[in-house]
């Protein structure tokens, strides 16, 4: 089958997805913008003087970067550990392309939908708290792309745990919050920082956010090798761990 | 089609496969019988490589499924343990999702997922999620997402489980009428023999891991009898009665007894006339006395007790 037709019906299965659980949607998606109304005026009721408005815009692209950041992460471990449990696990293994493919795609689509849902999320949020700041949306979401991979590396590493060992959660939570601090890190310029996964992405997404950095071919490069690291990592964890899970027939065995 | 030669897979010290081969060619229903633990699954599993086997090999259309992963856009499976269906999805959203990670769409694929649809009787259901339906009709969506894109060859694990009576006859002509229109091939693995009796021609027994027989249905009850008489009479006649049957009843047979009625069975209804004529003559009237043939059921039994005893 084409990747064409993959991605198109995984595109459909998000649509009947949102479509069929509309609360879970909105809801999701009104939670963590009053969360985000919450932190920032807990964040505003501290003194910030000359520097406050400056943190304050901080404060939302850390925000949209954290959520970014936790979809990208999570979509490939919500896929394994949720269908496990949902019980059609087994079918994803048994199709021609695979379930790394499926995956993949699924990832995808999943990026493009946290995309869309980080949009919405800057303007409600922007709009909730009167904090209207000039940010540069495409070349966000292009420093978020690039360096997607490295968390969905991260996420089929949890992944492939999950396929053996079953029981993940507490694992999947710490990671959860290790996202907080990860979005934070500066990994940019190139230092023993940059070694960590989606950090030199998270600066680099930072740096082009405003519209006001030029692009620089070395932090591109290095946002490059991280993410690629990371996914081939991650894949290559998958598979053995999936290799185990047949040898030992754990697939599904939930 | 398809093809397992010699595979074995073992667990530790403990082999669950033993070395086992069997074929389903195209358009033929086998039966994959066998007690709890005995492979079946692990068998239908290691089809779907979803099993590692050590030993041996599995072959669809002449190439081994180690080496090349296509065979599985021709390859449908409903799993054991309502492991099958998104139930945050409809039946069709269901089938319809599954058919095109095999590369099936459009309308011609919508028309046919809506009339099996009718056929499983799910239409009344057709909003409705799957998490939202009842077990019986769960297993019937996870029929119709594996009939929908037509694979050459559907594994079958307990279909009939949780299914009522007018859906189990549907299933009957369903597959009835792919694998002989279609040529579509069948591998069905169900603890209810009257259905394994029905729809298919070939039957693979196992026990503990290994194949213990592979044949044809009609072979299997002809190597293990084809009728069998139960008369209940007197506890002190039933000795004499034996030896009387062992007397008249020409040709092969085996008797039996439980409680205070007599088993025997045997291969034509001509052997037991003689036996009824001296009843008859003696004047016993039994209690009760049936002359039936032997079902599916009755034949693995006597498989599985012979496989025992030896």
């Amino acid at each position: 089958m084409s990747w064409l037709l993959l991605l198109k019906n995984e595109c459909k299965l998000q649509i009947y997805d949102m479509r069929q659980y509309w609360f879970e949607s909105v809801g999701g998606l009104l939670m963590i913008c009053g969360l985000f109304v919450a932190l920032f005026y807990g964040a505003k009721s501290f003194a910030f003087d000359g520097e406050q408005a400056q943190s304050l815009d901080g404060l939302l692209i850390g925000f949209l970067l954290w959520g970014f950041a936790s979809a990208a992460y999570l979509s490939v471990t919500k896929t394994v550990i949720d269908d496990t449990q949902k019980g059609y696990i087994e079918q994803l293994f048994i199709t021609p392309k695979g379930i790394t493919a499926i995956l993949l795609v699924k990832t995808l689509v999943d990026l493009l939908y946290g995309l869309l849902f980080i949009t919405i999320m800057a303007y409600l949020t922007m709009w909730l708290t009167g904090n209207w700041i000039d940010i540069n949306l495409p070349m966000f979401y292009l420093a978020l792309l690039l360096a997607a991979p490295s968390l969905v590396g991260l996420g089929l590493i949890i992944s492939g745990f999950a396929l053996v060992f079953k029981r993940v959660d507490t694992l999947g939570q710490l990671m959860a919050l290790a996202l907080m601090a990860l979005v934070a890190v500066d990994g940019l310029p190139f230092g023993p920082l940059s070694f960590i996964p989606f950090t030199p992405g998270a600066s680099l997404a930072r740096a082009w956010v405003s519209g006001e950095n030029p692009i620089q071919l070395m932090d591109v490069a290095i946002v490059l090798a991280n993410s690629g690291i990371y996914l081939l990592l991650g894949m290559l964890v998958f598979k053995h761990f999936e290799k185990v899970a047949k040898r030992k027939n754990l697939i599904g065995q939930y | 089609m398809l093809s397992i030669e010699k595979v074995r897979k073992s667990y530790g010290d403990k082999t669950v496969l033993d070395d086992i081969s069997f074929n389903v060619a195209a358009g033929e229903t086998v039966a994959l019988l066998g007690a709890n633990g005995s492979g079946k699954t692990t068998t239908i599993n290691s089809i779907c490589q979803l099993i590692e086997f050590e030993q041996g090999d599995i072959l669809f259309n002449n190439t081994s499924i180690r080496t090349d992963r296509r065979y599985l856009k021709k390859v449908g499976a409903v799993l054991g343990g309502s492991r099958n269906i998104n139930w945050r999805l409809t039946a069709c959203q269901n089938a319809e999702y599954f058919a095109a990670l095999r590369g099936h769409s459009g309308k011609q694929l919508k028309q046919h997922i809506s009339a099996l649809e009718a056929r499983l009787g799910l239409k009344q259901y057709h909003t409705l999620e799957v998490l939202k339906l009842s077990t019986g009709n769960k297993q019937k969506a996870a029929l119709l997402s594996a009939l929908a894109y037509s694979p050459n060859l559907l594994l079958l694990d307990e279909p009939t489980l949780g299914l009522d009576i007018d859906t189990v006859e549907e299933l009957k002509n369903i597959i009835h009428q792919q694998s002989t229109l279609n040529g579509q091939a069948f591998l069905v693995t169900s603890h209810d023999m009257s259905f394994i009796d029905k729809i298919c021609q070939k039957v693979v027994v196992l026990e503990q891991g290994k194949v213990i027989f592979n044949g044809d249905i009609a072979s299997l009850k002809k190597a293990l009898y084809s009728f069998k008489l139960e008369v209940k009479v007197p506890t002190q006649l039933i000795d004499n009665i034996q030896q009387k049957v062992e007397q008249l009843c020409m040709g092969r047979f085996q008797q039996h007894t439980r409680a205070t009625n007599l088993y025997i069975e045997f291969e034509s209804p001509q052997q037991v006339l003689g036996l009824l004529a001296w009843l008859n003559e003696q004047d016993i009237a039994p209690e009760h006395l049936t002359i039936m043939p032997l079902t599916m059921h009755d034949a693995f039994q006597t498989l599985m007790q012979r496989s025992k005893k030896a």
